[in-house]
């Protein structure tokens, strides 16, 4: 496989990451608990999108795909895309929302910082773009932690449950993409996903305990539905029910084994993909090539 | 004429064109007042002219590069006209003239920068618990202000109220 192959992958991992999250948080226009929030959404949804497009472009205008944006965003099979698995879950509830929105945009701000080093110009570029505006996204999630983790219990239970049943997904944001050691010798990729995920777990450690949720590290939400491994099997349910490939070491949370919700970045996705696909994509399907 | 003089007096002319091209979302301000227009080269054939986009989630891009193709290739009749966004740098809110600020206050949006925003980007969720900030009301002046909301109609604008003289508003957010 040509070097080329593997700077795409890493670009459709960050764009389908924001394309399928800009959905989903696009699904509270219209519905969300009250009007400042309907707006946050929708815009957040807005800028994530944006991100998706330049990323697309970026590979179209450095010739690693021969489509433009649209065809990128919309016009491949479900297969191809190679998010993760919590970014296509369904909304469920706020609490859910707003704990995948937490772990989501502070994951994404610990990429973000390696790859605006990046050795190749054209990322490093985008990425400082996308930097400046993922701030307001990082500060609606951190305005909501602090606010709901010492607010009333209703709210702090919710988003418990959310973190809960959140974190083994969030955690295959990380999950090293098929040939990243390239990537990662050539700088483009300035640190493995391993390091990254091991930083960002060190961060969100500490971020929990000053919240005293840092229960939520230790066992996987009730709700939480069990999902396959990589391999394909289905983990054997354990009696503390742990958070999947979550273990604690001299006092650090580290990843060990597998990730829960594994494959998205080689294009295997959960039940929950293909519905929004259709919907997503449907216009697109029915009207190849329109503009607008 | 010589070369570069003439060079020169075109590029002039195209300044001054995209000085006439504003944005559809804030229709006081020039994009040269908000410095969306990053550069402008003139050679003997060809304009092109890099615009940096202010968010780059914002629908109005596409109407910016249309229009400020339309004024350039006028200003410019003879040469080919190349207008694209470019990312290679991030624009920031510092980079909105005097003017683009008197504008935008004139309009009843607070600017970012000097008697506006400050610098912090870390805006509380006012909904939950509403905030005093240091934004100014553009209607009369009053710094006893609370934000309503990190976003707004656009993806540029914060929405405010006005504790003096209760009207609700909007600023322009720092960005940078």
């Amino acid at each position: 496989m040509p070097e080329e192959d593997h700077r795409l992958t890493l670009l459709l991992a960050l764009a389908d990451d924001e394309l399928i999250l800009g959905h989903r948080h696009s699904e509270w226009t219209g519905w969300a608990p009250h009007m400042e929030e309907d707006l946050a959404f929708s815009s957040i949804a807005q800028d994530e999108m944006a991100h998706a497009r330049l990323l697309y472009r970026l590979a179209h205008e450095s010739g690693l795909a021969e489509r433009d944006e649209d065809a990128m965003a919309l016009g491949r099979e479900p297969q191809k895309y190679l998010n993760a698995w919590l970014c296509e879950r369904p909304n469920r509830d706020w609490g859910f929302t707003l704990a995948r929105q937490f772990l989501y945009d502070t994951a994404d701000a610990v990429r973000l910082e390696a790859l605006a080093e990046s050795s190749w110009q054209g990322l490093a570029e985008v990425v400082r773009v996308m930097q400046l505006e993922e701030k307001y996204h990082l500060d609606h999630a951190r305005q909501w932690f602090s606010k709901l983790a010492d607010g009333p219990a209703e709210g702090r239970q919710r988003f418990s449950d959310g973190l809960a049943s959140a974190i083994g997904e969030a955690m295959a944001l990380f999950e090293p993409l098929p040939h990243e050691d390239g990537l990662v010798a050539e700088g483009v990729l300035p640190r493995a996903n391993e390091q990254l995920l091991a930083e960002w777990l060190g961060r969100l450690g500490e971020e929990l305990e000053s919240a005293s949720l840092d229960f939520v590290l230790t066992r996987h939400g009730a709700t939480a539905e069990m999902v396959p491994t990589s391999s394909g099997d289905m983990p054997a349910p354990s009696e503390d029910l742990t958070v999947p490939g979550l273990s604690r070491r001299d006092d650090r949370w580290v990843h060990e084994g597998g990730f829960a919700g594994a494959g998205g970045r080689r294009g295997r996705h959960s039940e929950d993909f293909v519905p929004l696909w259709e919907e997503m994509t449907g216009l697109y399907r029915a009207h190849p090539g329109a503009r607008w | 004429m010589n070369k570069a003089v003439e060079l020169e007096a075109v590029e002039e002319v195209v300044w001054e064109a995209l000085a006439e091209v504003h944005d559809p979302e804030i229709p006081p301000c020039s994009i040269t007042d908000l410095g969306i227009v990053e550069s402008v080269r003139v050679s003997g054939d060809a304009v092109e002219v890099e615009l940096l986009p202010t968010f780059a989630g914002c629908p109005a891009l596409d109407v910016i590069r249309y229009d400020a193709e339309v004024a350039v290739r006028a200003a410019a009749p003879e040469r080919e006209v190349r207008v694209r966004f470019v990312y290679s740098k991030p624009w920031t809110s510092g980079r909105i003239t005097k003017e683009g600020r008197r504008a935008l206050q004139e309009y009843g949006v607070t600017p970012p920068g000097e008697g506006g925003h400050s610098g912090s980007v870390v805006i509380p969720l006012a909904t939950l618990e509403r905030t005093t900030s240091d934004v100014q009301c553009p209607f009369c002046g009053s710094e006893e202000t609370v934000l309503e909301s990190a976003f707004g109609p656009t993806l540029c604008r914060s929405t405010h109220f006005c504790r003096s003289c209760r009207n609700p508003f909007e600023a322009f957010k720092p960005k940078g």
